[in-house]
């Protein structure tokens, strides 16, 4: 590459050297600034195809380390025996939430026939997020990951690990078993939560932090060393059946955001006037899931609601 | 059910299915060993990593095996005793930090399903305050230094001086302490009171070390 270089510059040199000896003429004086003028020329032009070659060159890099680090980690860390390898593997860029657009994230949490059944069922929106509840994780395992994203392989996928410990060794997990997102409990010790985020963005997957429980999600945020992808605001299942005073602390959602550049996930029942309110206080992703009791026709009939009402 | 007049070890696993198999090989048969399921394990295999822990306790041991299942429960309390107890579990555990009605749920769901509540302190200053605010006690108090908070920050320690305090104010609940990394650290777990002491680093690091210190455990005990 260095040798092609050296010869452009080179023609590039003897064709402004002609072209100024002809204008400059006799004069010497002429003849010796436009020599100068005509190196620096060349020198600037030279540098400026070197900086395009270089981007280019990092960039068709850094894809081509991505995808052979995350085949070696795989094949050196997970058993094959018990580890069926994901067909979906890699995260795609288009798989990352964008500014200005709400999102519906439905949880799914009872069996992986009835998240099947949901699946087949919800409209095809990049606007709809697919959460593997916790339950489902403890019970599957990361087998729960790998087969809802088998049947949504275009969804994007969230991992609700409710991380409060080993976070690298679980981000590693959830990861390569495809899910596009991972959650992290903001009561969590602030070492776990710190190793939680740079796991995530070494896996190049969002990090969300689950604020169930914490008063004040800003004074977590505040001892952070980076910034997650997502602050989910939740109040837990028990919570709401057994104490329905509690309320969902909208107002926090403005107060994060102005001192944050972050999404903003709020758990906002299972009503469609629920979800008006939560888009209406400025969250960026609301939060269903379909309850045990409750027929599945109920979340179908939100998620259409929600893509026709809410642009 | 664990007896209050035992000490018992309690040896966590949190790698894959074929390393834990190698590892419970090592280990001397004695009901006064206990497994745990670990968090990442759990995650990693769901309720049939469970079964097969107790499945293979179960074979050394015997029906008094006894296997741990460290859900660290969050929300829905029901739902995850239930998913514990149906892999085989005999106790279940659910984090301080959540909030109260998770954790009595979970303890009321536990004594339905007759396996020991653990109420995991992980992260929580005053493990009393808690302790104070439920409808009923837990069976164990486990007192946790995490994984992360440790590599981070060598400075926090497990927290000793808690367990007489618990102890003289409730005196049906068992302590667990975590954390422990050497025979050394183990030895003062149980100096310190505690009724289980919780190994699981040393365990991957040399297998051999913890065959040692459960064989130590065992005569210290007798």
């Amino acid at each position: 590459m260095k040798k092609k270089g050296g010869f452009k510059g080179f023609l590039f040199f003897i064709i402004l050297i002609t072209i100024l000896i002809i204008i400059g003429g006799s004069n010497v004086l002429i003849l010796i600034l436009s020599f100068v003028v005509s190196i620096s020329i060349v020198i600037f032009i030279l540098k400026i195809i070197d900086g395009i070659k270089k981007l280019l060159n990092i960039n068709l890099d850094a894809n081509k380390q991505k995808t052979v680090g995350i085949v070696e980690k795989e094949s050196v860390k997970i058993n094959p025996e018990i580890y069926s390898e994901p067909t979906n593997l890699k995260n795609t860029s288009q798989n990352k939430l964008e500014k200005r657009q709400k999102y519906l994230h439905i949880a799914l949490n009872n069996n992986l026939t009835e998240a099947k059944n949901i699946i087949s069922e919800i409209p095809d929106s990049r606007r709809i997020l697919i959460e593997v509840g916790t339950p489902l994780i403890k019970t599957y395992g990361i087998k729960a990951i790998e087969e809802i994203k088998n049947y949504a392989p275009n969804n994007y996928i969230i991992a609700d690990n409710k991380c409060v410990d080993l976070a690298p060794r679980e981000v590693e997990m959830v990861a390569l078993a495809g899910a596009n997102a991972s959650t992290c409990m903001g009561i969590a010790p602030i070492e776990t939560i710190n190793s939680f985020i740079e796991e995530c963005q070494k896996y190049n997957i969002d990090s969300i932090i689950d604020m169930m429980n914490v008063p004040n999600p800003l004074l977590v945020l505040k001892k952070l060393k980076a910034v997650p992808n997502i602050i989910m605001l939740h109040r837990g299942v028990d919570e709401t059946h057994f104490s329905k005073e509690k309320q969902i602390p909208y107002y926090q959602i403005k107060q994060i955001k102005g001192s944050y550049n972050v999404f903003i996930a709020v758990a906002g029942g299972d009503t469609i006037q629920e979800i008006r309110k939560a888009v209406f206080n400025d969250a960026d992703v609301v939060v269903v899931w379909k309850s045990f009791y409750k027929p599945t026709k109920n979340i179908l009939k939100i998620a259409n609601l929600f893509l026709d009402e809410i642009k | 059910m664990l007896s209050k007049k035992s000490k018992y070890l309690q040896i966590a696993f949190n790698k894959s299915l074929e390393e834990v198999s190698q590892m419970i090989n090592l280990l001397p048969p004695s009901p006064k060993i206990i497994l745990e399921a670990g968090t990442p394990f759990i995650k990693q295999y769901g309720r049939e990593g469970i079964k097969f822990l107790k499945g293979i306790w179960s074979e050394k041991v015997g029906n008094k095996a006894y296997v741990v299942a460290d859900l660290k429960t969050m929300d829905r309390g029901a739902r995850e005793v239930k998913i514990a107890a149906s892999g085989g579990a005999n106790a279940a555990t659910c984090l301080g930090l959540a909030p109260i009605e998770t954790i009595n749920e979970f303890i009321l769901n536990c004594k339905n399903l007759n396996i020991d509540s653990m109420i995991d302190m992980l992260g929580v200053e005053f493990p009393f305050e808690i302790l104070q605010k439920l409808k009923t006690l837990p069976d164990v108090v486990i007192l946790h230094r995490g994984v992360d908070e440790y590599e981070n920050n060598k400075q926090k320690q497990v927290s000793y001086n808690q367990i007489h305090r618990i102890k003289g104010t409730y005196n049906n609940v068992l302590i667990s302490t975590a954390g422990a990394e050497s025979a050394r650290e183990v030895l003062s777990g149980f100096f310190n009171d505690s009724d289980i002491v919780i190994v699981w680093r040393s365990f991957y690091e040399n297998p051999q070390n913890t065959k040692e210190i459960a064989e130590e455990f065992l005569k210290l005990i007798k």
